[in-house]
């Protein structure tokens, strides 16, 4: 089994031995938070597996606004594990927005967006915006009033930007209201411009990981840490992490199928106490605390242009933290990164709750 | 049987269409005991074939820290092959 | 590292079962995702029923297409008016067959196949003849089946 012969092919065009050498010379130092590495890894396994089952999904899925819902129903109901793989893409977009989540805020915490690493922590803010509109449109299109509702509140609340939000709620919406010109307008975001941006961002994160290396706390820099191999020993120990969240995401799968609600009514009323999925109840919660009019302003439009200001804060971060790119000790920020995970929890849970 | 199963939930989603206006729930799980059965017993099947899995990756990892410890991580040239 | 008399190493055992025990796995799981990927719901059906009165009717020396899943099945009533159910595709590259009432021979337009009123295959390219199905009448129901198939219809 050992192939001679391909192998030779292959080492007479390539520098494999260059590489292996490549492989082994990646090190990674050990320490009490390297836990929080593998959330990364783990956000990159889920996504892998949202590309595979997205991909056969797409085979029986009808982006048409008659046909969209019974589609769904006719996967889960007739084919062969239908009910098992739209179980498993919908869990698999849950823990991945999850693992997201944790890894964006551990980065924060950690101060891992530090100099050198700014553009690190850009394209992963991309990632993590382009997961959400992911998981938004996906969602939509399972055309149920659910999802018909929250894709009205969402598209319309990026309405209500200054200047530019008319545009943009034109262009997401294709058209003055949601309608089925929105349903191929989020397929073709779902399964094709979405994806695509996906693997490019991923791609450069990635490889500006392997260039930066792994980022040490800043508390334990100036100690002699011991590392290890990236290659063999993490592989395996990543390995056996996505080993866990494959079981888990199939448990999940198994025990907990998602449902699926009533066919969309543009003209019927929404229904009674709807609720975003879960990653926007922040968001949701935020805007429920402004009243109707603030000074004679609508209060929705300073809700969302304060949203946006804290977000467009969490994403230049970097360049605000001056401290900790110098290397010194950065106590606001960290009361900062603080604050922010907390009312992120916070807000999520009285959102449950409510 | 599974012709059966199929024939018989066809005609519950055809059904479901005369009642779109009521809304019944659609069954997002395989209804049979038979299926539900099978289906328990994969998802315990996929854990063990999991712990197998990692059983073997963590006995892997011994040896590689054991020959990491010994100080020779390169495989020697002149070992004679096996096949 | 090898004990003595031992054919393998222990890296050797531990690669092959890593290894093995990881095709097994992978290959589990992405039968589950082909399942799911190659619908068993496009096949052939094992039988259909039609309405009597629309086909039972026709004239002497005629054929009535209907849908056999998805491919074209096809009621014929002989010159002598005894009737026959069959599969109106030509064995050879799966074209459409057509009937051709004056010389009572179905005629595969692809690359001229011939079939006779028993759909036995006499000239041209076809290997085989034409699928001939089995007819049973319940009330208003017209069951066309699979040769050999036993019909049992859904309680609805």
């Amino acid at each position: 089994m050992s192939c001679q012969r391909l192998r030779n092919w292959i080492e007479e065009r390539y520098d494999v031995e260059g590489m292996k050498r490549l492989a082994r010379h990646k090190l990674v130092p050990v320490h009490q938070y390297e836990i929080w590495y593998y959330t990364g890894g783990i956000a990159m396994f889920l996504f892998i597996l949202q590309f595979i089952t997205g991909m056969v999904l797409s085979f029986y899925y009808i982006p048409y606004f008659e046909h969209a819902n019974k589609s769904i129903i006719e996967i889960v109901t007739k084919l062969n594990m239908g009910w098992f793989f739209r179980s498993l893409h919908h869990w698999g977009a849950q823990l991945a927005i999850t693992a997201l989540f944790i890894h964006v805020f551990s980065t924060f915490l950690l101060k891992s967006y530090r100099k050198p690493r700014e553009l690190l922590w850009i394209s992963g803010f991309m990632l993590l915006g382009i997961s959400i509109f992911f998981g938004l449109s996906g969602y939509f299109l399972l055309w149920d009033e659910r999802a018909f509702a929250a894709v009205r509140v969402a598209t319309g609340g990026a309405g209500n930007l200054p200047v530019i939000g008319g545009f943009i709620k034109a262009f997401l919406r294709g058209g003055l209201d949601v309608t089925g010109d929105t349903l191929t307008r989020f397929y073709a975001f779902h399964v094709s411009v979405l994806p695509l941006i996906t693997l490019f961002l991923v791609g450069i994160h990635v490889l500006l990981v392997q260039y930066h290396g792994m980022s040490v706390p800043m508390s334990l820099e100036k100690k002699p840490l011991k590392q290890i191999p990236f290659f063999p020993n993490l592989f395996y120990k990543d390995l056996i992490i996505w080993l866990l969240v494959l079981g888990l995401t199939v448990t999940l799968a198994t025990l907990l199928p998602p449902e699926i609600g009533k066919k969309a009514d543009p003209l019927a009323p929404a229904p009674e106490n709807i609720k975003p999925e879960w990653y926007f109840l922040f968001l949701f919660q935020t805007l429920k605390l402004f009243p109707g009019e603030i000074l004679g302003m609508n209060g929705e439009t300073i809700a969302i242009i304060l949203i946006s200001c804290g977000i467009l804060f969490f994403f230049l971060i970097p360049f605000f933290d001056r401290r900790s790119s110098r290397g010194e000790k950065s106590v606001l920020f960290t009361w900062i990164g603080v604050f922010y995970t907390l009312y992120f929890i916070v807000m999520t849970i009285i959102g449950f709750l409510s | 049987m599974k012709r059966i199963i199929f024939a018989f939930l066809s005609v519950i989603a055809c059904a479901l269409d005369l009642f779109a206006q009521e809304a019944a729930p659609v069954e997002v799980f395989p209804t049979a005991p038979y299926d539900r059965y099978i289906i328990f017993q994969s998802l315990a099947l996929f854990w063990v074939a999991i712990v197998g899995l990692i059983v073997i990756i963590r006995m892997k990892l011994k040896e590689i820290e054991r020959v990491q410890k010994m100080g020779i991580d390169r495989e020697e040239k002149d070992i004679p092959l096996l096949d | 590292m090898k004990i003595n008399h031992s054919l393998v190493t222990r890296r050797t055992f531990l690669n092959t079962l890593f290894g093995g025990w990881l095709a097994a796995f992978c290959g589990g799981t992405f039968y589950a995702l082909l399942k799911f990927a190659f619908p068993t719901l496009g096949k052939e059906p094992d039988f259909v029923v039609l309405k009597t009165g629309d086909f039972m009717d026709i004239s002497p020396n005629s054929v009535k297409p209907f849908a056999w899943g998805g491919q074209l099945g096809l009621f014929y009533k002989k010159q002598n008016g005894s009737t026959y159910a069959l599969k109106g595709v030509c064995t050879h590259m799966e074209c459409n067959v057509t009937y051709k009432p004056e010389d009572k021979k179905f005629y595969c337009a692809c690359h001229q196949g011939w079939f006779d009123e028993d759909g036995k295959n006499i000239a041209g390219p076809p290997p085989k003849p034409l699928e001939f199905f089995d007819i049973t009448t319940e009330g208003e129901k017209l069951i066309v089946a699979k040769k050999g198939i036993k019909v049992e219809l859904p309680k609805a």
